[in-house]
């Protein structure tokens, strides 16, 4: 840990596309995640049943779209991302940890930060 | 508590025990001719093999246990007089007229017109001879949905009748379930002229409802109706008809409350685990379904108090209809609504009537 309460995880280099890392933050249990070249970092605890929600796949959320009556509901993948826990399938948004299903359940989430390669976590303090 | 002689009841599921023998005069050729033909009884309610309208398991009657007045179906055709007769015994001031046969209309998989012409006749039958709006006698309009085109004819028929206060469809037998897009345009119709949809479930093809060889109505009645109603709660509302037709009143009759919160729940669970399954929800299915209007019969009344208080609390008593089911086997009187010991006299009120003119523009 650094002076700055930023919590060292690796070099953003060693961070293959999907990858994910666990550090501890204070007791707690992170997961930060690569995707595009943006790193994200949860608590690594599903609301729902506690399962490992960072060591999940990221995805495109796939959306449906109403476009008339008695047409067939227009589906695609928009841009947004979602990570899902590998036990249960619960889904949050890869920006905000808002649940897919319940935007009232939020994935606690933790700025990274990126220094000279390295990728840190915030520890909040 | 309060005496429901003294307050409007508006009965919201009143079953007209129409007979084929009255209807078919206003029917089209050729099935006219055919049902005329078909060897029906003097009543006009029962025929040989059930050769167009299937049957199910069992004696209503409880094999001549239930002798009350009124309660004569299947053996005798219904009269206009007779409503009112039992209105006056309900203690009932409007009723909403559901047609008895076409609850049998779903299990009806056949590719032809014959529960289309029945739909017509019966509504040309009881505008004619039954419906009144100043006796406080109304009636939906019942809709053979798996042919799009005729019932959009009927709506646009009764859209101007102020005797008609919304479509009925039976929720029994509708493949593919009622959420399926297909259904669209009759949901774009209903909202339009401000009728509400009347998701009403229905007791033919009882005997093999998803899986043959149940021995007695106390098992298929029992459970046949809750499936009929459960898999159109859940296919509507995953599907997304109330965030396509926003303004359309939707309504759930005749399988009772208990399983709507444990439905609901089940739904939850699974929602919460594929959400991108239901692309249409903006919020959970709980907060659609507590949006819509359910008739309380048949009430379970010896359930726990605590778990019907729960069910009420869950769905709000600004949601339920009081329904009778009248003059059917199992129905209810309003003393189901007005006995509650949990509610206030004001929610009584809201059940008994003051949620029904609001849903029915009485």
């Amino acid at each position: 840990m650094s002076d700055e309460g930023l919590v060292e995880v690796k070099a953003a280099e060693s961070f293959e596309e999907g990858d994910h890392e666990l550090v501890d933050v204070r007791g707690v249990e992170v997961g930060v995640v690569r995707d595009e070249d943006e790193f994200y970092a949860f608590r690594n605890t599903c609301p729902h049943d506690g399962g490992p929600v960072c060591t999940g796949p990221v995805s495109r959320k796939l959306v449906g779209e109403f476009v008339g009556p008695g047409e067939r509901v227009e589906r695609s993948f928009s841009d947004e991302k979602i990570i899902s826990c590998p036990w249960h399938g619960w889904s949050f948004d890869l920006e905000t940890g808002e649940n897919v299903a319940d935007d009232g359940i939020v994935l606690p989430s933790y700025d990274v930060i990126v220094e000279d390669g390295v990728v840190y976590v915030d520890d909040g303090r | 508590m309060i005496d429901a002689a003294e307050h409007r009841v508006v009965d919201c599921d009143w079953h007209y025990q129409d007979s084929f023998t009255d209807i078919v005069e206003y029917m089209e050729e050729p099935w006219k001719t055919k049902y005329e033909k078909s060897n029906w009884d003097a009543a006009g309610v029962k025929q040989n093999l059930s050769s167009f309208f299937p049957t199910s398991t069992g004696d209503r009657q409880a094999y001549g246990k239930i002798e009350r007045e009124h309660s004569n179906y299947p053996d005798k055709a219904e009269t206009p007089d007779r409503v009112r007769e039992g209105m006056e015994f309900l203690d009932v001031d409007q009723s909403i007229q559901i047609s008895h046969l076409a609850l049998a209309m779903g299990g009806v998989q056949t590719d032809d017109e014959r529960t289309q012409a029945f739909a017509k006749a019966h509504i040309e039958y009881m505008l004619e001879e039954v419906l009144d709006p100043d006796d406080g006698v109304y009636g939906l309009a019942p809709l053979p949905y798996s042919d799009i085109e005729t019932s959009l004819e009927i709506l646009d028929r009764v859209e101007n009748e102020p005797a008609i206060k919304g479509a009925c469809f039976i929720t029994a037998g509708a493949n593919p379930p009622l959420g399926n897009r297909k259904y669209d345009p009759l949901y774009k119709r209903c909202e339009e002229i401000g009728y509400p949809v009347v998701f009403h479930t229905g007791g033919s093809g009882l005997d093999d409802y998803v899986r043959a060889g149940y021995q007695e109505m106390l098992e298929t009645h029992t459970l046949g109706f809750l499936e009929s109603n459960m898999s159109q709660l859940v296919s509507v509302t995953c599907q997304g008809v109330p965030e396509k037709f926003p303004d359309l009143d939707i309504v759930f009759m005749e399988s009772g409350v208990t399983y709507v919160p444990g439905l609901i729940s089940r739904l939850e669970e699974e929602y919460l685990k594929r959400p991108e399954e239901a692309p249409l929800l903006e919020k959970r299915p709980s907060e659609y379904i507590t949006d819509y209007y359910f008739g309380t019969q048949p009430l379970e009344v010896s359930a726990s108090p605590d778990l019907l208080e729960l069910c009420f609390d869950m769905l709000g008593t600004d949601r339920l209809l009081y329904a009778s089911d009248y003059p059917h086997w199992d129905f209810d009187s309003p003393s189901t609504i007005t006995d509650l010991p949990f509610i206030s006299d004001e929610e009584r009120k809201a059940i008994l009537a003051g949620n029904a003119v609001e849903v029915f523009d009485l």
